[in-house]
């Protein structure tokens, strides 16, 4: 036997492994990443993220479980439902990515909302 | 004041980099000794300057002088002093200062006894790691300084975001960024052995315990980033698959490789050429990783300050990437193994086998962390989610704990026909214990596989344990002293250790993954909810006034215990709210506490989860630090002089 061919053969054996596995587990569970206006001109059957800035209008009710509110990028705007809890740096004007699927009733049901987070210890930069 | 200074340290600090890069590198080819030095000596002088660059922004942040825009940016008065050290590399600035600091003393360390590896060698290095600290410091000084001057000096700064208010993020940052920094020294020693065409194993030997650092700080770090989003984040679980955790993690898995293949170089000679690229791979997925977070190239939940350093970092990549490969094809013929290939049923083909899946779910991981980049080039963008990473990594991980559980059982040469009987008690193990579950109503096939294969391994390691003092009690020595032998073979047995810390860690993993329990509901004070077998009762609600920040508790009675989730209002900070999540643990299951909120009518609406098993994760990962540690403290014999003995004789072993 050559040597360093059954390595080779067991490299792409698991390399077939692995081509496998990503190919069938992100076919299954990839979505599109959409900002609110790209939504709007593609509407999708699927789930989607969509991006965008929360707006002044938050309803919370059923003691802050429920939350209604419009996300919003520089053209379009889409009313956002969810249910759960939302991260704590959420707010009026933070960008948020809600997961989820639009539904018929023009209304985006969110399964999870991700808050960008700070990962810097100031709040906002000083414009110099 | 401050800020000249500072800016005059790293400026000497460049100059002084950049002289010993260009002297170490003319050097090393001249082979003259004198100049070797020197190129050494520069380097540890371009540290030193770092080293007072670092203090001088220290001494800015906790003098308060907010003339210095990164003192205003990242800290303000009314913020207790050690928070605001650490706003040191709480920033972009000041963390790639505190990266070429780590980078500048590691690099300094490994370097001292370098002169024995051989003067080409030892010159390369110096050039690697000075060039490396080269980048940085351009960086630094001309893109982003954390000296620059605010115009007008503001009365106050900024001060830090609430959620980053937490001990934890007191340690996690500076191990991760340490561990990251870390990495620089096996590449610079790895790179300059291959450039100095020395192909046996002392560049190994030499930054093996720089190496086990590295992988022990990222470790940590990666630990430590799980237990801070569990306890602050208040979102019940500690791993999201976010890109900034994945690119923490694929250097950390690359090393894990590199540290098992290694072994095989040392001992038997063979995989030079894979353990080159394996340290390579490692450096390279580092400088990716800081790419990656510091560009915004992908959508991340961590956001960064966007700033001019992205395209620096892909520029340092592409340069990184194009002499790695250049540097491969050179001496690939000269990497060709030179002694018989090992049996198909060995410790080698284990470690081969153990290699090529970490590898695999490297590509995994980097897939999913660039699939938004790569599908954004051919149209809209894509991203995937935690189902993609658990469908894809799962059963590599799977395999990978199998062989965890075989692996230290084989031989190195010929496995013999007792490979069976070898086995026989991790395969016991996992049978008693495939059993118990089955009989407990476990039905899940990835549970079932996932803790019976910890339990081989974890039984693996005990059998090592026992079967080392039993052999010591039958020769009719004691307790004390096989005790003793453990201590002196510590690298073996650290290892062990390490491996059973991986192994406690997994089954946290596993428990808290596939039998985690939520509920979000609201209750009236009074009202009692039961999940998975915790009776809890909320009390009643109550505002408290703290010194920067006022708190709703939602009282729940658990038995004997009182949990008091919160949500904290900072009214300073635009009135930004923060989740103090309550957790009752027992190493049985934690009660996670939620409070969303609380109703006009009295009622609170929570979300409760019961994540079994989480403390496992903790303690793992404790263990596997000590495992490391006792691994790599004081060895005795070193690995170094066994490699320089081969080297001069090489024998078939």
């Amino acid at each position: 036997m050559i040597p360093g061919l059954k390595w080779a053969l067991l490299g792409a054996v698991v390399a077939a492994c692995v081509g496998y596995l990503v190919y069938s587990a992100a076919g299954g569970s990839s979505e599109y990443y959409l900002s609110v206006s790209e939504l709007r001109a593609h509407a999708t059957s699927g789930d989607v993220r969509v991006a965008g800035v929360v707006q002044n209008d938050v309803q919370r009710s059923d003691g802050g479980l429920h939350v209604l509110f419009t996300e919003k990028d520089t053209t379009a705007s889409i009313p956002v439902e969810y249910r759960g809890t939302l991260p704590d740096i959420f707010q009026p004007g933070i960008t948020v990515v809600a997961e989820g699927r639009l539904g018929t009733d023009g209304i985006f049901h969110a399964r999870a909302v991700l808050a960008k987070c700070p990962s810097r210890f100031a709040t906002t930069p000083y414009n110099q | 004041m401050i800020g000249y200074l500072g800016a005059g340290a790293l400026l000497a600090g460049l100059v002084m980099a950049g002289f010993a890069a260009l002297l170490s590198f003319w050097a090393g080819r001249q082979e003259n000794a004198v100049f070797v030095q020197i190129g050494r000596r520069a380097f540890y002088a371009s540290a030193g300057m770092i080293v007072v660059a670092a203090a001088l922004l220290e001494l800015g942040l906790l003098s308060h002088d907010f003339s210095l825009a990164y003192v205003a940016e990242h800290s303000d008065l009314s913020t207790p002093w050690p928070l605001v050290a650490a706003a040191f590399y709480g920033g972009q600035e000041g963390s790639l200062l505190y990266w070429a600091l780590v980078l500048g003393l590691l690099g300094s360390a490994s370097l001292i006894a370098s002169s024995r590896l051989g003067l080409r060698l030892a010159a390369y290095a110096a050039g690697i790691l000075a060039a490396i600290e080269t980048f940085l410091l351009v960086v630094l000084v001309f893109v982003a300084s954390p000296f620059g001057l605010l115009s007008i000096t503001p009365p106050d700064g900024l001060g830090l975001n609430p959620v980053l208010r937490d001990g934890g993020m007191l340690i996690h940052p500076p191990v991760v960024l340490a561990g990251f920094a870390s990495f620089a020294i096996p590449f610079g020693f790895a790179a300059a052995a291959l450039l100095a065409g020395r192909s046996d194993a002392a560049w190994i030997a030499h930054t093996r315990r720089f190496a086990l650092l590295a992988w022990a700080l990222q470790g940590t770090g990666l630990v430590l980033g799980m237990w801070w989003a569990y306890h602050v984040l208040g979102w019940g679980g500690y791993w999201g698959w976010d890109p900034v955790e994945n690119v923490a993690l694929m250097p950390w898995l690359a090393t894990t490789a590199y540290l098992h293949s290694s072994q095989v170089q040392e001992r038997q000679g063979r995989l030079r050429a894979w353990n080159f690229s394996l340290v390579i791979l490692a450096f390279l997925l580092v400088v990716f990783g800081t790419f990656i977070v510091r560009s915004g190239v992908v959508p991340s939940v961590h956001t960064f300050a966007l700033s001019a350093i992205g395209p620096w970092f892909l520029g340092f990549l592409f340069v990184c990437i194009v002499f790695s490969i250049a540097l491969l094809a050179l001496r690939a013929g000269s990497l060709a193994s030179v002694t018989r290939p090992a049996p198909t049923v060995s410790r080698e083909s284990a470690f081969v086998l153990q290699n090529l899946l970490l590898i695999g779910v490297i590509a995994v991981v980097f897939w999913g962390t660039v699939l938004p980049m790569v599908s954004g080039l051919f149209g809209q963008e894509r991203v995937v989610g935690v189902p993609y990473y658990e469908r894809a990594a799962g059963p590599l991980f799977v395999v990978l704990l199998a062989l965890m559980a075989a692996g230290p059982l084989l031989p190195w040469r010929h496995a013999r026909a007792s490979l069976l009987r070898a086995l026989r008690w991790p395969v016991a193990a996992a049978g008693v214990v495939l059993v118990a579950l089955l009989l407990g109503g476990v039905r899940s096939v990835p549970a079932l596989l996932a803790i019976a294969l910890a339990a081989a391994a974890g039984t693996t390691c005990l059998v090592e344990y026992s079967r080392m003092g039993l052999k010591l009690r039958r020769s009719g020595r004691g307790w004390a002293q096989a005790a003793a032998v453990i201590v002196r073979k510590r690298r073996r047995y650290g290892a062990y250790l390490a491996h059973l810390g991986m192994v406690v860690l997994v089954v946290g993993l596993a428990g808290s993954h596939f039998w985690q329990q939520e509920k979000t509901l609201s209750l009236k004070p009074g009202d009692s909810v039961s999940i998975a077998g915790y009776t809890l009762t909320y009390t009643g609600a109550e505002q408290r006034r703290l010194a920067d920040h006022t708190e709703l508790v939602g009282s729940m009675q658990l038995g004997d215990q009182t949990l008091e989730p919160a949500r904290a209002t900072y009214a300073g900070l635009g009135g930004q709210s923060l989740t103090h999540a309550a957790i009752s643990s027992t190493p049985i299951a934690d009660v996670y506490v939620v409070l969303a909120g609380v109703n006009s009518d009295g009622s609170a609406s929570f979300q409760i989860f019961i994540n079994p098993l989480v403390v496992w994760i903790w303690a793992g990962g404790l263990i596997l630090i000590l495992g490391v540690m006792l691994g790599n403290v004081g060895e005795r014999r070193t690995a170094l002089e066994l490699q320089v003995a081969r080297a001069i004789s090489p024998q078939p072993a």
